[in-house]
């Protein structure tokens, strides 16, 4: 009788070690396992034995029962791992194909240059304020120290709408508007676009931006200024950029410096500096024994052509999508 | 201006070590823009701003060199005339306008023989720029390069009456100037005249009449002190800028009138001419008293931020540049040349001191003291907010001209509201763009013809101009706008055409549109037909445009389909689609605080609804009917599909509509949300004569 159980067990083992598929496998738990099935049903002969091999008979259906579940588990993992594999096989791709492309917009490099000065100024303190593209002319000259009619504007050939209004030629205008307004101290900063007439080429444009930049205070020096044009340099060119001043003249400094970074090796002129014209300050009212000031400015296109190696100013403004999305 | 370096020479014995002096003169102030060669030796070519009429000569060049190496000025010392002698017996100078001609000097030199010029003055007038004409001429030019004093030369015989006459123009008068010109005059030109006419134009040009000729033997040197403004003005009036006016403009020395006529005298006698006639007529009814600025070492030191000037650096640097210096305690008091016009306050010695000094000794210091808070502008918050947005979505920014020619948006090209330059020499830059829409355009046209893409978005954010009718005159007024331009395929497109591209239509870009609107918090807005807006708006089509309306007190915005009258010149091969929106308005209506609300903890059900309506029908009225019907409990709601078409009646479409239910209270039973339908379904018979098929 105990040679039906092992027969049973001895096939079935055979079976699942050779099962191919999960409902193979199945199929045969339902033979062997199964309700009145395969070892189930040789239960129900144990009635026929004698009273006294009952329990060993019992004993051996279940070790054998419990010996084919463990195999038929084992062999449906080995099975699943098996069907796993083979479906990751088939799903493989080529991952060195291109992927989906998305659209990606992105800001002007002027809005990011000017985002990156702005980030720099506002940390050190400097609050920034918007003044109008088409100005008035006082606030243009003027209020700017320069004396009437001077050569000194030749150099700011102007576009004008009327006898009052031109477009801004330098950012600097702001100045006396805030100084009419405000008492020191204060630190002001203002970025836009400004205009001059001139024949358009790589380095010429009667359309560019300008950042001024502009402070009063008590005792303010050049020395100051030296300091604030190195840590504004260093933060938007790297630790180890230097400043340098040139005497220059602009009506609304004194005195007037032109300066210059070295970076990379090389010194590049940035722009125009100095202390505030001593005549704009008391102009409105403010003690220059008490108080100075310095200003200075700095081209945006210039930033970012000394950063990315752009060499023609024309480009910023003819918008072709293969420079924009360079940067 | 060229600076041959073997002319300077002569005034100061600066070692010729070309590199290194062009080096120092940049560096004190005189920018050395270039050196170029000449048959002489280098030749600097330095930029000299508008502040530095004195240095508009060798000698004055000479002098920023002796005081930047601190060394010795040799300035030429002609053999000084006298007032009167026999010049005064032959010519007179009357001066009947002293605010423009504060000083006028002339001399006297008979038989002359004009012939040219020896090689030397050739060569140094070649190397300065300046192309030999003849003797006399050359002569004059040689004192105005050397000392910066124009001069003029008259034939003498020609002066009617022989005698000079400064005064202002009268009307009608007329001058033929050297170069052949007939110029007419007004009564604010100054003009040097004989006893009858004008024979020169102070300043600017002598007369074609009283030119030294190749037969001139007797002539008239003048030497004058001119008003700058005068000059520059009479000069840009006429069109005309020499030499001569340049330098007026820029002030030349009034103390250096005599010795600059004096210098041309010796120079001619030097070069074989006659010895000058004895005396000199020299009407200088007022002269320019020297002026004494005080000068605090306290001040120079707090303003330069170099701690280690004392009074004896300060005085050593301002003598150097030739200036008087007496010193009384911290004080130095200083005479300044009449030279140095440009020198006022006390300000303009502190950058004389520390220009000679050297810009290099400034140590690197930062303020100190209470400061406001820094920080971006609103505007420029703002729009840097609406960047974020619409790069979000896909959408390139550019930054086009300001100054445009017109467009299809002008609708004439004198658009009374289009802002014309007035002084604008290009059509293309005659005029200030009134919206972004001609410059967005003109970016995808470009992209398309040179780039080959022909698939963009893009927006522009920034400045706009237009004519306001203000109190019956056309005002400028200066507003901010975003705008977009959308066409072509809407995503990128790769190697993967799984389905067919979506190309831009009037949804996608009413979708950026409104995701704009909701990125800003904009609750309320509404978008309608242009309608018979349609002629205000004649760039767009007709049919597929909306205005946007944010608030009653601003302008709408615009959205919709350029009309495909302008659409071939574009050159774009999909059809285009634009929104501008003002941002006065926009920043009226947008929020930027942002408030929480909690999401509800209990489930959701979802109803459909499919009325059917006419196919006039619009979604605004479906909308107007889902609102009114204010269901409670209603979480949002859209519309899910558009169908027309069989089975459907001629004439009429069907919508699908989802509903939303929630409740913040507790879950919604089946009759709470079946009332609410059948509200919303009341709703829309009622108000837009829907119907339901069972």
């Amino acid at each position: 009788m105990s040679d039906i159980i092992k027969q049973q067990r001895d096939d079935a083992l055979k079976e699942i070690a050779t099962a191919l598929s999960i409902a193979e496998l199945e199929e045969i738990e339902t033979r062997y396992l199964g309700r009145n099935k395969g070892l189930n049903e040789l239960r129900r002969t144990v009635g026929s034995l004698p009273k006294e091999e009952r329990p060993a008979f019992g004993a051996r259906i279940n070790d054998a029962v419990a010996e084919l579940t463990s195999a038929i588990a084992v062999r449906r993992t080995a099975l699943e791992e098996a069907a796993l594999v083979h479906k990751l096989a088939s799903e493989a791709l080529d991952v060195t194909l291109p992927g989906r492309p998305s659209r990606v917009g992105r800001t002007h490099p002027l809005t990011q240059t000017t985002n990156d000065i702005k980030g720099v100024l506002s940390g050190m303190g400097y609050e920034f304020v918007d003044g109008p593209e088409l100005e008035e002319y006082r606030y243009n000259f003027g209020k700017l120290n320069y004396p009437e009619d001077h050569p000194a504007m030749d150099e700011q050939n102007s576009f004008f709408v009327s006898d009052d209004l031109l477009l801004r030629t330098q950012t600097t205008t702001l100045q006396g508007r805030i100084m009419a307004q405000r008492r020191p101290p204060f630190r002001i900063a203002t970025v836009g676009r400004c205009f001059r007439y001139e024949a358009i080429d790589a380095t010429h444009h009667h359309t560019f931006h300008q950042v001024d930049v502009f402070m009063v205070d008590e005792k303010i020096s050049m020395a100051d200024l030296k300091g604030t044009l190195g840590a504004f340099a260093r933060a938007m060119f790297g630790q180890e950029t230097l400043v340098r001043f040139r005497p220059d003249f602009f009506p609304f400094v004194e005195p007037g410096v032109d300066y210059s970074i070295a970076w990379r090796g090389r010194w590049l002129e940035l722009g125009g500096a100095g202390l505030i014209h001593p005549n704009i300050l008391r102009e409105h009212g403010i003690d220059t024994e008490k108080y100075s000031g310095f200003a200075f400015g700095l081209g945006i296109e210039r930033v970012h052509m000394l950063r990315t190696g752009v060499d023609d100013l024309r480009l910023y403004l003819e918008n072709d999508l293969r420079f924009l999305k360079q940067f | 201006m060229l600076v041959p370096l073997e002319w300077i020479q002569q005034y100061v014995a600066v070692p010729a070590d070309t590199k290194e002096i062009a080096h120092r003169l940049t560096m004190g102030g005189l920018e050395v823009e270039e050196t170029l060669d000449s048959e002489i030796g280098s030749v600097l070519d330095v930029y000299i701003t508008p502040n530095r009429g004195d240095c508009l000569s060798m000698l004055g060049v000479a002098r920023e060199i002796a005081a930047l190496y601190d060394l010795p000025l040799t300035p030429p010392s002609p053999p000084e005339s006298q007032q009167g002698g026999e010049t005064a017996t032959r010519t007179s100078v009357q001066i009947e306008a002293p605010d423009l001609c504060p000083r006028y000097a002339a001399r006297l030199i008979r038989g002359v023989k004009i012939g040219d010029s020896p090689e030397w003055l050739q060569q140094r007038l070649i190397a300065a720029g300046q192309r030999p004409i003849n003797n006399l001429v050359d002569v004059t030019n040689y004192v105005m390069l050397e000392l910066g004093q124009p001069l003029h030369a008259f034939d003498f015989d020609t002066l009617a009456e022989n005698r000079i006459v400064v005064r202002r123009a009268n009307e009608g008068e007329s001058l033929t100037t050297l170069d052949g010109e007939v110029r007419e005059l007004t009564s604010e030109m100054l003009v040097i005249a004989d006893a009858l006419r004008p024979v020169a134009l102070a300043g600017v040009m002598g007369g074609a009449e009283t030119e030294v000729t190749e037969k001139t033997t007797n002539i008239l040197l003048e030497s004058a002190h001119f008003n700058p403004l005068s000059v520059r003005r009479t000069a840009r009036t006429l069109g005309m800028r020499t030499e001569a006016s340049y330098r007026f403009e820029r002030v030349v020395d009034p103390e250096g009138v005599r010795r600059a006529v004096d210098r041309a005298c010796e120079l001619l006698a030097l070069i074989g001419q006659p010895t000058a006639l004895s005396g000199v007529v020299d009407s200088y009814p007022a002269p320019e008293a020297p002026r004494v600025i005080s000068l605090r070492v306290r001040r120079t030191v707090d303003l330069l931020g170099i701690p280690d000037i004392t009074a004896e650096v300060a005085t050593d640097c301002l003598k150097r540049l030739g200036f008087g210096v007496v010193q009384e305690q911290g004080t130095l008091h200083v005479t300044v040349p009449a030279s140095r016009p440009d020198l006022t306050l006390e300000e303009d010695l502190i950058e004389e001191v520390g220009r000679i000094y050297g810009y290099e000794n400034i140590p690197e210091t930062l303020p100190i003291g209470s400061t406001t808070r820094g920080g971006d502008s609103a505007e420029g918050t703002f729009l840097n907010e609406i960047r974020r947005i619409l790069t979000a979505v896909g959408l390139q920014e550019v930054v086009s001209h300001s100054l445009t020619p017109p467009s299809i948006f002008d609708v004439t090209p004198h658009d009374p509201r289009r802002v014309a330059v007035r002084n604008a020499l290009s059509y293309e830059i005659n005029g200030l763009r009134r919206t972004h829409l001609p410059g967005l355009l003109q970016v995808a046209t470009r992209n398309a013809t040179r780039a080959g893409q022909n698939s963009l978005a893009l927006f522009e954010v920034g400045r706009v101009w237009q004519n306001e009718y203000i109190a019956e005159m056309h005002t400028p007024v200066e507003l901010l706008s975003v705008a977009g331009l959308l066409t072509g395929e809407l995503e990128e497109v790769g190697w993967q055409r799984d389905r067919k591209p979506l190309l831009a239509d009037f949804g996608a870009v009413r979708g950026i549109v409104e995701r704009l609107l909701e990125g800003l918090q904009v609750k309320n807005y509404t978008l309608t037909p242009l309608g018979d807006k349609s002629e205000d708006y004649p760039q767009f089509h007709p049919g597929r445009t909306a205005l946007i309306h944010l608030s009653d007190e601003y302008s709408p915005g615009v959205v919709g389909e350029l009309h495909p009258r302008f659409a071939p010149q574009m050159e774009l091969r999909n059809r285009i689609y634009l929104f501008e929106i003002p941002l006065d308005a926009l920043g009226a209506v947008a929020l930027s605080e942002k408030r929480y609300q909690a999401s509800s903890r209990f489930p959701v059900a979802v109803r459909d609804l499919a009325p059917r309506v006419t196919r006039e029908t619009t979604f605004a009225e479906i909308e107007a009917a889902v609102n009114s019907a204010n269901v409670s409990n209603l979480a949002e709601w859209r519309l899910t599909d558009v169908y027309q078409g069989t089975p459907l009646p001629e004439g009429t479409k069907s919508l699908t509509l989802s509903f939303t239910f929630r409740s913040a209270e507790g879950t919604l039973t089946e009759a709470e949300i079946g009332a609410g339908m059948e509200t919303l379904r009341a709703s829309l018979i009622e108000k837009a004569q829907a119907t339901f098929v069972a």
